[in-house]
This record gives structure tokens, sequence and C-alpha cells, in this order.
């Protein structure tokens, strides 16, 4: 019966930026989502819990008070109950900031659990340091780009991707995971999934309540949407054609 | 004044929106072509709630309100019209109905495996030459001792010949004019009860639409829905719940027409520049966008009155005639937008504008909208 601790960013859906007038990011009418990987780390963690026929769901997530909606779908998700450190300070955290606020709610809050299930990266920053910042604070074993999991014997065995093969590795619990899209198929919540999702607990946690400071030692200072600039010519597949590309692609400097 | 929607309804749109996105966009096209109903696809449904959203959980639904229910239809609608209809009348009418005015035992029997999705309903009304006059209606039930006994024809049934609850509507006393009509609930595979088969149409295909005969049909009192003779009053709760749905059908088909609109005229270069950077193109879509917003406040509107506890019947009428007719408007622009592609099967906006059509037309034509309105407004 496993307790299982799935952490997951509610973060702005990217469908919805738009490109302003001189290539400024425009996030006026942009909607949030939860994070496409963490998706996974949720659906692994509720998983796992109805494989052992019992135990709980323990999500966390923290973010401005704003992202109370996100605490919501989370639990719409299959989560028993949730923790949200809350403050409108916690907007634009860096990985380490992020990782030191989960890591003292989960000391302070969570005294047993078996595992916690983080996302490979946010679907934002994807720096993918959330996930090991966070075993290293608590002291626990971490294994990164999990395809495969399950909790055997009071350990936990994976099959963790590298670049030239699959590992299978083994770590005594708690440990924390990492996971990779391919572990699952994240489930759409129901009506009454959603409906259900604002009765379940959950636990608001301020800054002030919070052991510790969670000082920012990077700073945003601007970001400018990329571009694709087109000079719309068109190559036809024929030998003078091929001949013309060869030579546009040299004379802008592509090729030498 | 507050125009928000809650965050369960907010979730509950983008959960909506991602499910068809992965199980109705990529169908809709071939079950249009096929005319075939996606059985699949609606336990799929049915599994996630969505088939009797605003019915009571004791009755197998999911006791949200009308609102959420009008957002899913309209949602589903954006991706298949058939799909968003057959859920929008059999929510907005056949389920509504028999929480409205079914006994507890016939929502126990009915109304849970309807809400639940696993039964699918009908609203059989129409007949071949009772349209907009439903007093021209000639499908009698005559009694028999305690029995009922229904002869006649109806047509135009969506949901016909796969239906497995119908709602019938018949002279029980023709001769006490409105108060002469009542409401029977009727299942599949009743004897003297014959769906037919089903009609080609124009637009939405993969609505199934037959006629419905009844031949010496034997019914007790407990397939009465409401009381002897209160037909034309349940008649007239269907229409105004039926038409929040056709309304949030239009929304939904317009807001297709939009997305297609945009995205085409952003990619399709003449004369130099996108579309999309043309005045006579971009007036068009800013006219679209503009008639969608206006059509969406209405239906949300009246959603919102009908969640209150309000008189709704006019709102419904008029969000059901402005979203019916910018449907079919501005998907004719849609097809004019893409030309030549537009005009070719597979192009969604073809689609579009078949399947828009049929707003103006069912659950009450345009014409009887008018009627409906200015009868209230004039009184």
């Amino acid at each position: 019966m496993p307790v299982v601790v799935a952490c997951f960013k509610w973060v702005v859906d990217e469908a919805y930026i738009r490109r302003g007038a001189g290539g400024a990011l425009d996030f006026s009418s942009v909607d949030y989502k939860i994070g496409e990987y963490d998706r996974n780390a949720i659906e692994e963690a509720v998983r796992l819990r109805d494989a052992g026929g019992g135990g709980s769901v323990i999500g966390i997530t923290v973010g401005a008070p704003e992202s109370a909606k996100g605490v919501k779908d989370g639990l719409s998700r299959g989560m028993d109950l949730a923790f949200f450190a809350s403050d409108p300070s916690f907007k634009d955290l860096e990985p380490s900031q992020t990782a030191a606020i989960l890591a003292e709610v989960i000391r302070s809050r969570i005294p047993q659990y078996d595992l916690i299930t983080c996302g490979e990266g946010s679907s934002d920053l994807y720096a993918q340091q959330v996930g090991p910042r966070l075993a290293e604070l608590l002291g626990i074993p971490c294994v990164c780009f999990v395809q495969k999991l399950s909790l055997e014997g009071g350990k936990l065995v994976t099959d963790r991707r590298v670049e030239d093969g699959v590992e299978v590795v083994e770590a005594p619990l708690p440990a924390l995971v990492t996971v990779l899209p391919d572990i699952n198929t994240p489930r759409i919540p129901g009506v009454k999934d959603t409906l259900m999702a604002g009765k379940k607990p959950v636990t608001t946690i301020k800054r002030e309540e919070l052991a510790g400071s969670f000082g920012a030692t990077l700073k945003t200072e601007a970001m400018t949407a990329s571009s694709l600039e087109r000079t719309g010519e068109k190559l036809a597949a024929d030998a003078a054609g091929i001949a013309r590309f060869v030579d546009t692609l040299r004379k802008s400097g592509v090729i030498r | 004044m507050n125009f928000k929607l809650t965050e369960e309804q907010e979730l509950i749109r983008k959960n909506i929106r991602e499910f068809c996105v992965k199980n109705v966009e990529p169908i809709a096209a071939e079950i249009d072509e096929k005319e075939s109903h996606p059985a699949d696809l609606f336990k799929k449904l049915a599994e996630g709630g969505w088939m009797g959203i605003p019915i009571p959980t004791q009755y197998g639904g999911a006791g949200a309100d009308y609102l959420t229910n009008a957002i899913v239809v309209e949602e589903l609608s954006r991706s298949c019209s058939s799909t968003g209809f057959t859920v929008s009348i059999h929510v907005g009418i056949a389920c509504m109905l028999i929480n409205l005015f079914g006994t507890e035992d016939q929502k126990k029997k009915y109304l849970v495996p309807l809400a639940t999705g696993k039964h699918l309903g009908a609203f059989v009304l129409t007949e071949p030459g009772a349209g907009t006059d439903v007093m021209a209606a000639t499908t009698t039930a005559t009694k028999d001792g305690d029995a009922y006994v229904l002869n006649g024809t109806k047509t135009f049934i969506s949901n016909g010949p796969i239906a497995d609850t119908y709602l019938v509507f018949c002279w029980t006393d023709k001769a006490a004019g409105r108060k002469g009509m009542s409401s029977f609930i009727i299942p599949k595979g009743t004897p003297g009860l014959k769906p037919g088969e089903h009609f080609h149409k124009m637009g939405l295909r993969s609505s199934q639409t037959s006629e419905v005969v009844f031949k010496d049909c034997r019914l007790t009192k407990e397939n009465l829905l409401g009381a002897e003779g209160a037909g034309m009053g349940n008649a007239g709760a269907a229409f105004d719940h039926g038409r929040v749905g056709i309304a949030a059908q239009g929304v939904g088909i317009l807001q297709a027409a939009l997305d297609e609109s945009i995205k085409y005229s952003k990619e399709r270069v003449q004369m130099g520049s996108p579309i999309a950077r043309h005045q006579a193109i971009s007036w068009m879509i800013a006219d679209m966008a503009t008639d969608l917003q206006a059509a969406r406040f209405l239906t949300y509107y009246a959603a919102w009155l009908k969640d209150n506890k309000l008189p709704f019947t006019k709102d419904a009428s008029m969000a059901k005639l402005f979203a019916a007719e910018k449907a079919m408007h501005h998907t004719t622009k849609a097809v004019q937008i893409h030309g030549g592609y537009g005009y070719i099967k597979g192009a969604k906006v073809e689609r579009l504008m078949r399947d828009a059509k049929i707003l103006e037309i069912y659950e009450g034509t345009s014409e009887a909208q008018r009627m409906v309105i200015s009868g209230t407004v004039l009184r």
C-alpha cells in the first residue's frame, strides 16, 4: 500500500503565447495547464497506488496563489490530497528554489512516503533539475528518465532510458524518480473527477509557514520570441533547382 | 455581473477539448462520409460521464449545471457537429424530460441507464404532416381498459434507428385540443414499435435519423410520462432545454469555422502576402469572431437562466435563432475564405457548412423561434 508523492507545476499553456509587436512575447491572454511531463508523474503515482491495492497519492505544487486551479486539476487526475505552497513571490522560481520549497514541505508535512514522482522536466523551463535537487536535499536515491517502474519487496525497480539503451536500476525506498512521457498515457479527467476534486483536502502553506529562505540567484533580463525568417523562395527538385539551392546557401554563408 | 466561468467549468472545457482532439476530431470526417454512428466513441463518452452532466448523481448523472452541459456540447460540436447533437438531444431532451416529469420508478428504470450513457434516448414528436404545427399530429394512443394502444407514424427522429428509449408524443384525447396530448416513455423492443431506416442527409450525417412507426403498440400507465394530457407542456420543456443545446452546437460550429479560417488565412499567400492581411478576408474574420462571441453569450445566458431557475423560453429561442443563422452565414464565409480548397470533400469547412444548415430547421425552425420571441416581447 504505497504512499506516493507526485510533484507537479502549473505552467503557461504555450498554445496561447502570442508574438507581439517587435518580437516580444505576449502573455496577456494565456491559459495555464499542468505541465505535460508532470501529468505522467501524477498518472504513474495513481497507477502505483491502484496497483498496490491502497495507499495514497499526495500531490505537491509550488506557485503563486492563482495556481489554485492547478491544484484542483491535479486532484481531478486521481490524487487523494494536495499540499500547495502558495505565495505571490513563488511565481517565477528557479529550480533550486522550487526544490528547496518542495523539500521543506515534504520534511515538515509528510512524515512517511515510499516514492516521489516528478516529470522529466517542466513544460516551461525544462531545466530537468527539480527532481534530482529535491532527492539530494532529502537525502534519498534518485533515478532519472524512467520509462517503466515497479515497487517490489520494499525496493524500486526501474527501466531507465539512456542514450544507447535501457538501464535496469534498483534503489531502496524511499526514492525519487523523474519519468519520461512514454511511461504511461495520462487520463483525461471525466466530469465527475473534476467536480469531486474540489471536495478533496488541500493544505495551503504560506511562505512564512516554511522554514528557510528561498532567495533567487538568477534574474530574467528579457524574453523574446524566436523567429524563423523565410525568404519565400521556391526551388524545383530538378538539376537547375538544386544548383540554385546550393548557390543560395553559399551566398547566404550557410555553406562555404 | 460576472462573465467568468467557475474553475470546474474551465477545467471541464479543457478536458472535453482534449478528449475531442484525441477521440472525436480524427474520426469526424470518416463518420460523416460513412454516415455511421461511432459506438466506440459513445462508450468513451459514457465512461467519462459526459452523457448525463446535468442529471442528479442519484440518477447516474454528474450533478453539474446546464451551462456545463452547454460548454460540453459546444466543444463536441466544434470537432463533430453530429456527435455534439447526439449528446445534446440525449441529455437535453431525453434525460431532462424524465428527470423533470418522471416518477421515481421511471427514473430508476429509464433515467439511470440514459444518464450513465448505457442507453441512448430519442425525442419522438415530428410527423410527416406535423412539423412546426404540432397540433396537426395524427398519432393516437387509444385507451383499452387500463392500457393505451399507439398508432401512427413519426418522422425525422434523431437517434431513431439506434435509440434504447423513445419519448413519444401523441393524442390521448384529440378533442381536448392542447390538453389532449400525452407523452410516453417506450423502451426499444416494445411490440408495435418499429424504427425505420436511416435517412441520407445533406449534413449531420453520422447522426442517425429515421421514421418511427407505431402499429398497435400496447402500453400501460407505467409508460406515461407525467399526467395524461401533459404532453404539450412536456414538449415545451423539451424545446426550451433542447434549444440551448442547439445554440451551443451553433457556437461550436462557429468556433470551428473561425479556427479554420484563421489558420488557413495566415498560411495562404496570394499577391505576395497571407490573405489574412487582405482587408476583404480580415473583415470576414472580424465579423465571424464578433458573432461567435455574441452567440456564445446568448447561449450561456440562457443556460444560466435555467440554472438559476428563471424563465428561459424566450432566451433559449433567441440563442438558438442567432447561433443557427450566424453559423450558417459564417460557415459559407469560411468556405469562401478557403476558396476552391474549401469546396473539396475532406476540408473541414465543407462539412461545417453542410452541418450548419439543419440548425435553422430542427427543434423549431428559425421562423418558429421568431414566433416564440415575438409572442413574448409583444405580449
